[in-house]
Parts: C-alpha cells; structure tokens; sequence
C-alpha cells in the first residue's frame, strides 16, 4: 500500500504531514523546518526556491518573490483588483479569468505557482520517508468555492500528486484533536489563518463527523490585519512627509519593508503589551500598544463573528449548544480573537495543539483513513454555498441547498424551445442570491447533439452531482432515446483539462531543466576558477621554461573553455574544463614544487627572525 | 430507488427522526467514497453515487416540508410556492401591502410586531394541519386504503403545503433571509 500524506496548503505557510503507527507527525523539511513558508523566489537564471530561502528574499526582491498565492486560486482580475495596490507582482494582461502573475516575461497561473509549493512537500516527504510519494489528500478552506477546490486540485496534478481528496480545513482540525474520544456533542470550529476565515459546526456521534453547517469568508484572514498596518503606516508617512522627500524615500515601493515590520511587530503583541516598529529604510519608527492595535483590527474581527452567527443559524442551533470550540489558524494566537470568540459561545475555546499545525495533523489523519488505516472515525461534510441554474429573467433557481452533506446530487429535466433544437445551454451558479449577476459562476454546459424533435418534445434529465471534494461535475440523458448526451464544460474560473495537461508536461520539462540550470550554473563556477588560475601559471616564471607545444596546448584550452562556457552544454563545459586540466598538469607541477620549496625557504626566514 | 426504499420505509410520513439518524450513520459506514478510495474508478463511482442517493433521501426524510414534497412529486403532485392559494386570497393583499411598507422602511417597529405575529400565527396553523394531515396519511397507508382515497388525501395534502410554502415565503421575505449574507 503506498503511502498517502497529508497536506495543508497555506496562505502563509504549508506543511505536509503523515500517520505511522496511529499518530500523526509532522515532517519536517530538509532544513528541520516544520512550516515551509509559501512563499516562491525566482531568479534570472531560473532558479526556483520555495520555503524559508525564498521568504528571506522577500523585501530585497519582491518583484519576484510570490506569496500569498491561495488567495488568487480560481479568481479573475476583478476579484482581486482592491488588493493589487499592495501587492508587488507584475500582473499579466490575459488575467481576465485566471490571474496570470508574470515572472521574468513568463506567465503563471496559481495553480502553477502552489505547484511549486507541493512539490517541496513532495520531496520533504520523500526525503523523510525514503520512498516516492504519489499520493496526498489536500485541505481547502471550507467556504472555497467550486473553482478555488478545483484549482487546489489541479496544483496537485501538476506537482506530480494524485489527489485523492480535498478536505475542508476546520474538518480536518477536529479530526486531529481526537474529539472523537469523547463519544457525542456538538463543535464548533473557528478557522481564521493567513487569508482566509471559516467556521464549521459539527456533530459528533459514534465516530461520525457530521459538519451540520459552515460559513466563512475566502478572502479574511491576517493579511488583512497585515495590510490595516500597512495603510496606517503609508499615512503616517505620507502625513509627516512632504511629496518630494517622500519620492525621495520611495515610500511606495518599501512596501515589502512595511509588511515585514507590521507582521513581526503583530506576531510580537500577542505576547507583548506594547512594541516598537522600526523601519529604517524609510526613518520611521513609533511604538503600538495592544490597546491601540486592538482598536484598529477590531472591525476584521468583528467580520468573522457575522459567518459563526450565520451557521448557528443554518444549523439551528444557539451559541449555548455547543460543547467544544476548537482554535485554527496562526490569527487565532491573537489575544482580541480569543476573547471575542469565547464571548460569542460562552465557553473557554481550546487551543491545546498548535494552531499552525493542527490542519495538517488533521489532513493526514484524513490520509490514514483513505489508506484504510482505521475505519471508526467517518467525516460527512457539506458544501459550503448553494448550487443554482440560470433561468429566464437572470434569476438562480437553486438545485442544491448550502449545507447539504456530500456527495449531493440534484436531477432537473430541460427541454428544447425550438423545432429540431439540437443544444441546449446550462448556467450553473454558486450563490445565495436571488439573481444571477449576484453569484458566482461556475460553468456553462453545453448538451450537444440532441435527436431533433418539436419544440418542447425532448426531455432531457440533467443530473448535477457535488462529489466528495466538494467538485461538480453534470451528466445528461436524452428520456425518450435513452441516449447519453455529450456536455461540452467551459469553467468560469479556471484552467480547461487540456489546460492542466499541457502544465502536468511543461512542468516535467521545469524540473528538468532545473536541473539541468543548475548543473550548467555549476559548471560555469568551475571554469572560472580553471581559468582565473590557468591565467595566474600563465604569469609564473615557470609557464618561460615550458616546452612550446605545451604553451600552445594551454592557450588553446583555454580559449575553447571560455568559448564552450557560453553554451548551455554542461556536459561540453565538463569536458572542456578537463582537456585544460590535462594540458596545465605539467604546468602546476612546477608550479608547485617551487612554492613548495619557496614556503620552506620562507619558513625558514622567519624561523630565523623568530629566534 | 426512491428515498424512502433507501431507508427500507413504507411511503409514511410521521418518521422516527433518531432512528433515521442511526439507519443514515450505518448506511453512510456501509457506502462512503472514503472507504472505496484505493477500489477500482468503478466501484470508487458506484459509492459516490450509492453515497450522494444517501445523502440526498435524508436530507430530505428527515425535514417535515421536504419529507412532504417529496412525497408527493412522487405521486405527480407539482408543488408551487408563487401561486396565491384559495384560503388565502382574501388576506394576501393586506399582508402584502403592510409588507412592502415594511421592505420600503416606513412601518414602525409596532406594525411590524404585528405583521410579523400574524403571519407566525398563520403558519403555525398550517403547520399544525400540515402534521394532522400527515398523521392521517400515515393511518391510510396502515389501514391498505384504496388508490382512489389515497389520492384525495394527497391533494389535500398538496394545498396544506402550497399556503405553508407560501406564507413561509412572505416570512423569509419579512425576515430578509435567502437574500444572501
């Protein structure tokens, strides 16, 4: 049985984790790191770093250090446009519908750029576990929608993983807490990390995890709280400066510089009383009280305490009801979230596991379930938004409630409008509004070659159906032929198959000529320093008792290395380097021997001095 | 297989919603995709399918109104909530009207209580006939009574559930709920 490890894909940071023996770890990276920075750094050279490395270059080279990148899976630019302002990538023109970054002058979809992140898990893994990893299950936010589920999906395909399933992020948390040791009550599960916010509400009942309901916000989380910082340092910059010596600053394009002080200066009040923020490339530097930090985050804590009162609504229940509240989520360590969330239900959350961790743990256990390691504990989750179809007028006719457990699947018949109508169109929405123009679309279906018949003659059976991962798919059938029809899917938000297949192969090709990349960057180093050396002997008085045919010998290897370094050929600048070292062997020989005696002779001058 | 021959349930309407539970927690430890994840994509399909089935009959069966629904799509029966019934057309305009005042911002908090208390009374009371009428199938089931009288229960049935399904509207509608969050 191969093994199956489990993922947490975060906004901040990822980790990748496993079940042996019953318990699950957390398996670090190469570096003893357990948490793996999301965060990707290219070079000129196409170099790719991915983890701890790349965040340090995070202020240096921020136009081509990428983080963050979960909160562009399945958007367009619309989506995301009020967060660009901050932000230091370079957007593509073709991000209408996927967002494009471009590095270097070549585009990258988030799918391909979490691969990078997957594939560092992938190979931690490897590392630790001594056998190829094929395997993994993935955790999302609850509240992701059909498009950001099916990006997360397809960064797994191109990293080389077979997903086999997407676990909501809250879910995976309870499992790793062990509630299940406590036979039934009901939990609530308070998720808020990097980027995102959920909360989930769960049933526990003989080892089934039932999530009675989920809300959330895919777009809240402590980037939000990096980025009040952020405005309220630009202002008081811009307030105490004049334009001119502001340009002078070049206060805008410090903005990496701000993020990194606001974030420690964030990580370090929820210990600290007060701290000090000091940013010397811009001669700023105050001092932030918790008090005054409490103040300006309170209005984003508050945004998530709207999602818990909706889905005590959706489950129907009252904040009293719950038995345990869970912790998730790096901003949970906040002291304000803290109290505001124990104030909300009433009852001391729990927090005994780390919050950063406790979703991979969680993820793995998932894993070990789907290896068939144990079989008592089974998680039923929900999908989080409504499933619709566009109907006459613009309005969403909902097929699918919120909240219903999954797999779910709906029927609805179409038929035609029009004598010998062989296609008919299908919209299908993710939403809780009553109009189409309010909700989110997921994909146009298109039933082909439907048999010709009088207008409103066919009956053609539609049947929507919401896998375990939360992803939906449609199958058709024509009633009166019995006949399947053909549904052509075009994503709203999203890469088309052909799409993640052509990425699967261009990212085979990456990470060979990564390879490749590096041995010729290697291979380079070591003809420079062949050659620096070679032009040293050139000058000794030994290179003058040489024999001519040797000189020319040097002089031509030479020259062909400098040539052949040029190339991308390692293996030719391998051999290159070698035919140098032959014809300068004699060279060194002499070389050596009379510094070796030289150094004797040296010794014993200052031997003597010495004495 | 329909939803009540998922849960090997006669047609009946009054259901053990605790022993529903336990059937649904078995059914689900029997069919879940989570224990078919290394089967061969057949059997991996058929659970997912076997699961959603599951999932879809006890969302369902175990919610009073949709249990009801159900129950008569199966039988023919076409519900719609849009259309004003008979018992109720008398009302409807003067519910309506204090409504809009409502939606538009101009009723006092008083006229709203009030509103609010008239239209909780009446589904209340469509409620409770609602749970008679549903007794009183069940008891026709049991007793084997003929197609035809079954039939005229179900109809009844049918217009108990369009004044529920319509006052319900005008309560989500006063209440602002289902216009997104």
């Amino acid at each position: 049985m191969p093994k199956i490890v489990g993922i947490d894909l975060g906004t901040t940071n990822s980790l990748v984790a496993i079940v042996e023996d019953g318990t699950p770890r957390v398996i670090p990276g190469t570096d003893g790191s357990r948490l793996v920075p999301s965060v990707i750094y290219f070079d000129e050279t196409g170099t790719v770093l991915v983890g701890n490395g790349a965040k340090e270059k995070m202020v240096e080279k921020s136009k081509n250090t990428i983080f963050s990148i979960k909160r562009f899976m399945g958007k367009g630019i619309e989506d995301v446009r009020a967060d660009l302002p901050l932000l230091p990538f370079e957007v593509s023109p073709q991000s209408e519908h996927i967002i494009r970054l471009k590095i270097f002058g070549r585009d990258y979809t988030p799918p391909e750029l979490s691969a990078f992140i997957l594939r560092e898990l992938k190979r931690n893994a490897e590392a630790s576990l001594g056998e190829e990893i094929k395997n993994a299950v993935i955790t999302v936010p609850a509240y992701f929608n059909d498009a950001q589920r099916q990006a997360t999906k397809d960064a797994g395909r191109i990293a080389g993983l077979d997903v086999l399933r997407i676990v909501n992020e809250p879910t995976a948390a309870s499992l790793a807490y062990g509630l299940d040791k406590r036979n039934q009550g009901t939990i609530a599960v308070y998720d808020f990390g990097g980027g995102t916010f959920d909360i989930s509400i769960l049933k526990l009942k003989d080892g089934i995890f039932e999530v009675l309901s989920t809300s959330g916000d895919t777009h809240l989380g402590g980037d939000d709280i990096d980025e009040e910082m952020i405005r309220l340092v630009l202002n008081e910059i811009r307030g105490q400066t004049p334009d001119s010596r502001e340009r002078e600053l070049g206060v805008s394009t410090r903005i990496p510089a701000i993020r990194k002080a606001v974030n420690a200066a964030k990580e370090d009040l929820s210990a600290a009383e007060s701290v000090e923020i000091i940013i010397d490339s811009l001669q700023y530097k105050r001092t932030m009280t918790r008090t005054e930090f409490n103040n300006l985050i309170d209005p984003i804590i508050e945004r998530t305490l709207k999602p818990c009162r909706q889905a005590l609504q959706d489950a129907g229940l009252q904040p009293g009801a719950i038995d345990e509240v869970v912790m998730v989520g790096g901003s949970t360590r906040i002291p304000l979230v803290l109290q505001k969330v124990e104030e909300l239900f009433g009852r001391i959350p729990h927090t005994e596991l780390n919050p950063d961790e406790v979703v991979a743990l969680g993820a793995a256990v998932q894993a070990d379930i789907l290896a068939g390691g144990q079989r008592d504990m089974l998680l039923l989750d929900v999908t989080p938004l409504s499933v619709g179809i566009e109907t006459m007028g613009g309005v969403l006719s909902k097929i699918l409630p919120r909240n219903s457990t999954i797999p779910a699947s709906a029927t609805e018949m179409f038929t035609t409008f029009i004598d010998g109508q062989t296609n008919v169109k299908i919209h299908v929405l993710q939403g809780e509004r009553e109009l189409v123009k309010d909700c989110r679309s997921l994909a146009q279906f298109d039933l082909k070659d439907i048999p010709p018949m009088t207008a409103g003659m066919a009956r053609i059976e539609v049947k929507f159906l919401i896998d375990a991962d939360g992803i939906l798919s449609v199958s058709a059938q024509e009633q009166r032929t019995g006949k399947y029809q053909s549904i052509e899917v075009k994503p709203t938000y999203g890469l088309t198959d052909e799409q993640v297949e052509h990425m699967i192969l261009e990212s085979f090709e990456y990470a060979e000529s990564d390879i490749e990349a590096r041995l010729v960057i290697e291979a380079r180093i070591e003809a420079e320093t062949v050659l620096n050396a070679t032009v040293k002997g050139l000058s000794d008085d030994q290179y003058a008792s040489l024999p001519d045919d040797e000189k020319t010998a040097i002089t031509a290897a030479a020259k062909t290395l400098r040539a052949v370094m040029k190339t991308e050929d390692h293996h030719a600048i391998r051999g290159a380097i070698e035919t140098l070292g032959n014809a300068t062997m004699h060279l060194a020989e002499l070389i050596m021997n009379t510094a070796i005696s030289k150094a004797l002779k040296d010794k014993r001058v200052t031997e003597i001095e010495n004495e | 297989m329909d939803y009540f021959e998922v849960f090997a349930l006669p047609r009946i309407l009054g259901i053990d919603l605790s022993s529903l539970e336990k059937t649904f927690h078995e059914l689900s430890r029997r069919y879940h995709p989570d224990y078919f994840s290394t089967a061969p994509a057949a059997e991996k399909t058929k659970a997912v399918r076997m699961t959603a089935l599951l999932n879809d009959a006890y969302r369902t069966l175990r919610h009073p109104v949709r249990r009801v629904e159900y129950l008569l799509s199966l039988h023919g029966f076409k519900s719609d909530g849009s259309k004003v019934p008979q018992s109720l057309l008398m009302e409807v305009f003067e519910i309506n009207e204090q409504l809009e005042e409502v939606k538009a911002g101009r009723a006092s908090a008083e006229q709203t209580g009030s509103l609010r208390a008239q239209i909780k009374e009446k589904r209340e009371r469509f409620d409770a006939e609602l749970r008679q009428a549903s007794l009183a199938w069940d008891e026709l089931v049991k007793a084997n009574a003929s197609e035809p009288i079954r039939k005229e229960h179900l109809g009844k049935l049918a217009e108990i559930l369009s004044e529920s399904s319509y006052i319900r509207n005008l309560e989500s509608e006063l209440e602002g709920k289902g216009k997104g969050h």
